[in-house]
């Protein structure tokens, strides 16, 4: 090549170079950018592709009564489970894959779907493997080739259940039969427990399952997470105190293969148990009152008050139910047979009932404090009071009656004639002010605030029709449109009991902080003489004289008032028999109130016959407990 | 020279040729080759162990009279201590029974007791199997447990003629449900694997949360469950020395320390069920 045209091919080289370099240099600030400025962003996806999160939430609290015996614990649930994810389990699919479709060709059968014998092969092997643990435990599992691939879809990582719920035994069985390394695992789980089963159901009430929430302060938010179902409160205590009673969720991060499998933990915090809870309901004194309704009534509720802490030391509802039928969830079947017996309801702060002759202690109260009677006051009972064209019945003709006597005889007459000239309004307002025309706000969910005080105003505006004197002859003694809950008269006698208003029951146990900052009490207004009179007649009630003899306990006097409210209905009338009652009558301690529905219409019922002895039952275990409040009768008789 | 080379890699050809035929062969081929080779062998370790017993044997006749005398005055007084614990055994395994009975309890199982000496233990797996000098002749199964005075030594995993092979409860393949004594919550319990020069440890899982241990003079006693199958309930497994809390947030992990004889055994006992079998 000559000098000429060496030059030539000289200067084309040169630009050749020069666009080799540029080229090189786009090159290399790509990948400059890409590995440098962009590496952040790189290192980020490529965890979120990598990596993935196991969220366990961390068991419940417990629930203790208020000597710290357990109402409500965590019960481990053991399952055989397999690991989908694990190597030994995939590598089982496929080699089942493959000869499935060898098997297909061999035959000449046509394979007309390749996902369908996916999911076969699937269902195949882990029915081998359920079946070992069906041989050994005697049981006759299935598999479910669809909740197979629906697992595989949605929760590859966690582990998918071949039996549930296994017992100690059939636990201790597999655990020593299966070897380590078998792809079947024994794998647990909690659950709620419930020792005393139907006890304090509706108070303590259920849990439920559902996706668990997630704290955005967790560690790998920005991953792909999956997690089992958390439990959460839907009724009761559980649901009132859920957010005290949840369990700290645990934290697992893995790196995961390409598709999509466990390799390694990288990450792991454990779950922490909830807090627990201590109520101030004493399960002997609710087991006591369980007993007693067992023998004298299907329906009803049931309400212990410790007067001086304002604190529920016995609740129960019935119809009830077995809370260890709810866990781990409420089967369709169990739902449906609650459901028919109405037995979901709290009665103690849902139901709402005529108050009967309980209220006659407000009617006595309203007409003492505006003055139109007092202590001494008499009216003649020749068993019934005509008010305008209708004659109001008496359950007897008593003859002349006192305010004592009147309460202790639990007579219609004499409250009558009181309500009228005491009148509506103030019969009205003493009602309000004992709060009966609002919930008690005690901590539990769902109580019911369609409690009705019927005033002139109300009617008016619920009827549009005028007050008569036959409403007032019915409110007086807590018929006509009155309706409260069973704990509204517990939280009014308990007033009574102390001269003062009381508002806010607590069914928590509470520290002495906690009662040191508790609303205070409002005074009822008797003069203590007057006060004294009424407690003497509901003395007189639970005596050998008196409608609540049932209800007598030896060595302490207890005052009470039964009562016996009829619900009007098209086909006849629905009995209720009260009892609310308090001990001891001179140092009042414990306040109880209880109702048992009539079962059948138009059939008889009485507060004496069936409320006060299922009450006796836990006034006796609560003195049995308690002795040292045991009064001195006769020291008692001669203050009166 | 090529062919000088060529002979020279003889040995190694063979070597990869053998090597890539024990790949290919099927499995049942192989195992019942190993089955086969180990009878030859087995017979070699048994004559070992007679000879380390006549070893023994010798040692002792080397000792005195008076030594002799006293060994048999402390066995006499520990015979006497026997046969009054056999006595006390036999009134409360009547009275068990008759309780049983009056509860209308199921009958539990029954078992023969067949003594085996400890034929050898493998150095490279010291804390995993040993073999014993009784085998199928003797009606040994497969998974029958295995006792020693000190409680639980472990299960038989292999039975061959005269020999058996034992999985020891260190060893982290065996697993069992236990419970704590006087607490009838079933537990998990596993050995922990290989510990060199270290005290036998296993490891239980499921412990709930409210056992802790208190006095750690005196730790919690662990003991087998009977819940299994395997197992018969209240053999003696080790004690719960350390705990931790679980993954499941329910539960606590512990460390078992395992009896320390387990590394000296030179006899054991194979419980053979009268009628049972064995998974």
């Amino acid at each position: 090549m000559n000098p000429e045209e060496k030059n030539k091919y000289q200067g084309r080289l040169w630009i050749f170079y020069g666009m080799l370099a540029i080229l090189l240099s786009i090159l290399y600030s790509g990948l400059f950018y890409r590995q440098l400025i962009e590496r952040e962003s790189h290192v980020d996806q490529e965890k979120i592709q990598n990596h993935r999160r196991i969220l366990t939430p961390g068991p419940r609290g417990n629930i203790l009564d208020r000597e710290g015996r357990v109402l409500v614990a965590n019960r481990s649930k053991f399952s055989a489970v397999v690991f989908l994810s694990e190597d030994q389990v995939q590598k089982a699919f496929t080699n089942h894959y493959r000869s499935l479709v060898r098997d297909y060709r061999e035959e000449g059968k046509p394979i007309e779907n390749y996902t369908k014998l996916l999911i076969l092969s699937r269902a195949m092997v882990l029915e081998s493997y359920l079946k070992t643990v069906n041989d050994l435990l005697g049981r006759e599992e299935e598999v479910d080739a669809n909740a197979i691939s629906r697992h595989l879809n949605l929760n590859p990582l966690l582990p998918y259940p071949l039996v549930d719920n296994l017992t100690q035994s059939e636990f201790a069985i597999l655990l020593e039969s299966l070897p380590v390394e078998s792809p079947v695992q024994l794998y647990v789980s909690t659950m709620r427990h419930y020792p005393y089963e139907n006890a304090v159901s509706h108070a303590l009430g259920y849990v439920g399952h559902s996706a668990l929430e997630i704290e955005s302060n967790m560690p790998g938010s920005n991953l792909k997470t999956f997690a089992t179902k958390g439990s959460y409160g839907r009724n009761g205590i559980e649901k009132r105190f859920d957010s005290n009673l949840q369990g700290k969720t645990g934290t697992e991060i893995w790196v995961v293969d390409p598709s999509g499998y466990q390799v390694e933990p990288i990450q792991r915090i454990y779950p922490k148990k909830g807090q627990d809870i201590e109520l101030s309901i004493d399960i002997d004194l609710q087991l006591a009152g369980e007993q007693g309704y067992d023998l004298y009534g299907d329906k009803g509720a049931l309400i212990a008050i410790d007067i001086n802490r304002l604190e529920i030391l016995a609740m129960l509802s019935r119809p009830d139910y077995n809370l260890n039928d709810t866990a781990p969830f409420i089967s369709n079947d169990v739902f449906k047979e609650i459901n028919e017996r109405q037995a979901w309801e709290n009665k103690a702060i849902r139901g709402l009932y005529p108050p009967g002759s309980p209220f006659k202690l407000i009617t006595a109260i309203a007409a003492l404090k505006s003055g139109v009677i007092d202590d001494g006051t008499i009216f003649e009972c020749d068993g019934g009071h005509q008010v305008g064209r209708r004659r109001f019945p008496c359950m007897g003709h008593h003859g002349e009656m006192d305010l004592r006597s009147a309460i202790q005889k639990s007579c219609n007459e004499y409250f009558y004639r009181a309500g009228l000239v005491t009148g509506p309004d103030n019969m009205s307002r003493e009602a309000v002010y004992m709060r009966l025309n609002k919930p008690t706000n005690i901590n539990l969910p769902n109580e019911t605030a369609r409690m009705i005080t019927p005033s002139r105003q109300w009617k008016r505006e619920r009827y549009d029709q005028p007050w008569y004197d036959g409403d007032t002859a019915n409110m007086s003694i807590g018929q006509g449109f009155l309706t409260v809950t069973p704990l509204q008269l517990g939280m009014m006698v308990a007033s009574i009991a102390k001269n003062e208003v009381y508002s806010h029951p607590s069914i928590i146990k509470q520290s002495p902080e906690q009662l040191a900052v508790r609303p205070a009490p409002k005074p009822l207004g008797l003069p203590t003489e007057v006060h004294k009179a009424i407690l003497d007649g509901m003395d007189r009630v639970v005596s050998p004289t008196g409608t609540a003899r049932a209800a007598i306990i030896e060595g302490v006097t207890v005052g009470g008032k039964t009562g016996t409210a009829q619900i009007n209905k098209k086909e006849g009338n629905l009995e209720l028999a009260w009892f609310v009652g308090f001990a001891p009558v001179e140092n009042p301690q414990i306040a109880i109130v209880a109702l048992v529905e009539g079962q059948n219409l138009n059939e008889s019922f009485g507060g004496g016959a069936h409320a006060a002895p299922m009450a006796r039952y836990v006034f006796q275990a609560y003195f049995d407990k308690h002795p040292e409040f045991k009064a001195k009768p006769e020291a008692f008789q001669s203050q009166l | 020279m090529p062919k000088k080379r060529l002979l020279s890699l003889k040995p190694f050809l063979i070597l990869l040729s053998v090597a890539v035929f024990w790949i290919l062969v099927p499995i049942v081929f192989k195992s019942s080759i190993r089955s086969v080779f180990y009878e030859f062998q087995a017979p070699l370790s048994t004559g070992a162990s007679y000879v380390r017993e006549l070893q023994n044997y010798w040692a002792a006749r080397t000792k005195s009279k008076n030594e002799l005398y006293d060994a048999g005055k402390d066995l006499a007084r520990l015979n006497a201590t026997y046969e009054l614990m056999i006595l006390e055994n036999q009134t409360l395994k009547q009275e068990v029974e008759r309780l049983e009975e009056l509860l209308q309890l199921p009958t539990r199982p029954d078992y023969r007791y067949e003594i085996a000496r400890v034929v050898s233990r493998d150095f490279n797996s010291w804390w995993q199997h040993l073999e014993i000098r009784k085998g199928g002749k003797h009606g040994i199964p497969t998974g029958a447990p295995v006792v020693f005075s000190g409680g639980v030594v472990g299960r038989v995993i292999e039975v061959h003629e005269y020999t058996s092979t034992v999985e020891l409860l260190s060893n982290s393949h065996l697993r069992m449900a236990v419970i704590i004594a006087g607490d009838n919550r079933p537990m998990s319990y596993r050995g922990s694997g290989f510990q060199t020069l270290q005290n036998p440890v296993g490891i239980a899982e499921y412990i709930p949360n409210d056992i802790n241990i208190d006095d750690p003079s005196n730790p919690p006693r662990i003991i087998t469950s009977g819940m299994g199958g395997v197992f018969p309930a209240g053999l003696p497994i080790g004690y719960l020395r350390r705990l931790r809390p679980g993954a499941s947030g329910m539960f606590q992990d512990g460390d078992v320390y395992l009896d320390k004889r387990l590394a000296r055994l030179t006899e054991v006992a194979v419980l053979i069920a009268v009628e049972g079998n064995y998974q």
